[in-house]
């Protein structure tokens, strides 16, 4: 097995509202392995982009609020930590990109400035360095004309190229682990083959992790080693892309996978969605917080919280039918096509 | 970026030329004229006088003396005050309203960004709850009354510690500017501080600040890098008329503070229907402020890099 370069245990982040506490997060655990993309999945408001922003202390205090849990990276919490080991957290241990790169870069610096800032402040560059390098950057992640685009405005790039150049900023201090939040959600369909196609060159030469937040099972496929399946601020499945894939071990997964369009000339099956919609954070469920829509509930569901039920030695499942006692249910369910 | 500036001048030379006509107009529609003073004087005085200051010819020929002295860069003498060129009450009294107008727009910007800044940064606590009232405070009080306070204030300040700090009135060192340019610029500092405010609360929770905080910028850097420079756009579009604003609500300072600024002779001039001290400050003020409105568009296009190519 390879050694886990980040382990979150237990993460708990809560937000103060208007209408009440929502529980956004409500004990994460997940492990990232160093040089693999691990990617988290699962529908708006599931409390995915809260888990990372919560471990690069991005969530605004108060209102948010980190109840409880630890973000091991090689043993050393980050939670609320800004330095492990003499290294920044943000920026140098770990870099981000972001869903909207038309937002997310500063509308009146140039795109050179920007991705020379990370190296001025972690590295000790001088200006003329770390502008040098912002250039190199520029053209490691395939930007043409590199010196002339590092003087443009992000104004005068298209919505890809930002993109690119927020990978440039987020991997310009060497990060061990890359966290890409949605990153080709603003991206029209061919733009986002390329940015996935650069993370995963980039991986490959530098030997960073990925955390890759999205809904896009397509996008799963395509670039993940581990796949973590969240729900109303759970894990509910973690294992490899092939097992979640093709051993889906929990109600959730199997109804995001039936939802999932495909585009095999000879498939029949109607897209079913997931009826129903997700529970009232304000005050989640005491049981199981799928068992409201899950076709497979039994009674226990809404009355406990499923522990996780170990499927094999990297894949486990929280849900009631991995319990020993209802074995044969469980494999109809999952392995018989899916259908009920 | 020089054919905008080019064009910009020009739109502001017909700006100025619209400002003189219309005032022309305005002026000779208003009953009476510079001769009609108090004392009676005799037909032919008057057709003599008229003859002398042209105001026997037509309204049109009169409009074309005029505009055509306007480009030779004279205004004329003034009716009212004799053998007063008018050229040389700007000359004497523009700088010290120019100065006085300056002073106040920097008070007024420095202060509206700085402590927009804070409120928003501080924001619906206490040093935000006080700023804001004193913001309200600012935009709801006239001028007339700040002066008259902060006149009072001074007097006893300076009898209570038995030392003049600052003189209460009249013009000449920069310690008396300070009480004046700072109540003259006191409400659009209150303006300012507002638009400052929403527009930092804005930038606060924008997306690019979030990615310099992932960047792991230190605060300070966030604030002058990503913060500043993004949220004093609004404040810097409003600066122009605020310029206007100011330099036009001087008068009122001016007379408070017994300050030999420009305003009053405008004042006066209107009162006496002296056209010409009329038209020469007048023209000379729009021109002015053209002049800062360009200028404060030409800055903004170097703050905000979109404004530049368009």
């Amino acid at each position: 097995m390879t050694t886990k370069l980040l382990e979150v245990k237990d993460l708990q982040v809560e937000f103060d509202t208007y209408g009440g506490i929502v529980k956004a997060v409500r004990g994460v655990d997940f492990a990232v392995q160093a040089g693999k993309t691990l990617a988290i999945v699962g529908e708006s408001g599931c409390g995915k982009s809260v888990t990372v922003q919560a471990m690069m202390g991005l969530i605004p205090m108060p209102p948010g609020r980190i109840m409880g849990g630890s973000a091991r990276l090689r043993g050393t919490d980050i939670l609320g930590r800004k330095m492990i080991e003499g290294r920044e957290v943000r920026g140098a241990e770990i870099g981000m990109i972001f869903q909207d790169p038309m937002s997310s870069l500063n509308p009146t610096m140039t795109i050179g400035d920007q991705i020379a800032e990370p190296l001025q402040v972690h590295r000790g560059y001088g200006q003329k360095k770390a502008y040098a390098r912002a250039i190199e950057l520029l053209g490691l992640v395939r930007i043409p004309e590199a010196a002339r685009r590092a003087t443009q405005y992000p104004f005068e790039f298209s919505g890809g190229m930002l993109q690119r150049a927020m990978i440039a900023m987020a991997i310009s201090c060497n990060p061990t682990i890359l966290i890409a939040d949605e990153p080709t959600t603003a991206l029209d369909v061919t733009i986002q083959a390329q940015i996935l196609d650069l993370l995963k060159s980039l991986q490959a030469e530098t030997g960073m992790a990925i955390i890759l937040i999205t809904h896009d099972l397509g996008v799963v496929a395509r670039m993940a080693d581990e796949v973590a399946v969240m729900y109303a601020g759970k894990i509910v499945e973690f294992g490899t892309t092939d097992d979640v894939f093709y051993r889906p071990s929990h109600p959730y997964t199997l109804g995001l996978k039936q939802a999932m369009p495909t585009n095999h000339r000879d498939a029949v099956q109607k897209l079913m969605p997931i009826e129903g919609s997700p529970p009232d954070m304000f005050s989640p469920p005491v049981g199981c917080a799928y068992a409201a829509r899950c076709p497979h509930a039994m009674t226990v569901c809404e009355a406990r919280q499923p522990p996780a039920f170990a499927v094999t030695v990297q894949h486990y499942s929280c849900c009631w039918l991995q319990h020993s006692q209802v074995p044969h249910k469980a494999a109809g369910i999952f392995y018989g096509g899916g259908h009920d | 970026m020089w054919q905008y500036t080019l064009k910009r001048l020009l739109q502001g030379v017909i700006t100025v030329w619209f400002i003189a006509t219309a005032t022309f107009l305005a002026m000779h529609n208003v009953p009476g004229d510079p001769l009609s003073g108090e004392r009676a004087m005799s037909a032919s005085i008057r057709a003599n006088l008229e003859a002398r200051y042209g105001l026997d010819k037509s309204l049109t020929q009169q409009y074309f003396i005029y505009i055509g002295n306007f480009l030779k860069g004279d205004f004329g003498v003034s009716f009212a005050q004799e053998n007063r060129q008018v050229n040389d009450i700007i000359r004497e009294h523009f700088p010290v309203s120019a100065t006085l107008g300056i002073l106040a727009v920097i008070f007024a910007a420095l202060g509206g960004v700085l402590w927009g800044a804070l409120t928003a940064l501080y924001r619906n606590r206490l040093p935000d709850t006080i700023i804001m009232f004193l913001v309200i405070l600012g935009i709801s009080v006239p001028s007339f009354v700040f002066a008259a306070l902060g006149q009072l204030t001074l007097v006893n300040l300076n009898a209570f510690f038995g030392v003049s700090f600052l003189p209460v009135a009249g013009w000449g060192t920069v310690s008396h500017m300070l009480l004046p340019a700072l109540v003259l610029g006191m409400g659009t500092m209150a303006y300012l501080t507002r638009l400052m405010r929403s527009s930092m609360l804005e930038i606060i929770h924008s997306d690019y600040v979030r990615t310099a905080k992932a960047k792991g910028l230190p605060p300070a850097r966030i604030f002058t890098r990503h913060q500043l420079r993004n949220a004093i756009l609004p404040v810097i579009t409003v600066l122009g008329p605020a310029i206007a604003a100011i330099t036009t609500g001087g008068f009122v300072v001016e007379l408070v503070f017994a300050i030999p600024g420009l305003g009053r002779y405008f004042v006066q001039a209107v009162q006496q229907l002296d056209y010409t001290v009329i038209m020469g400050t007048t023209v000379f003020y729009g021109a002015f402020l053209v002049f800062m409105v360009i200028v404060v568009d030409l800055l903004y296009g170097w703050i905000d890099p979109r404004v530049r190519l368009q």
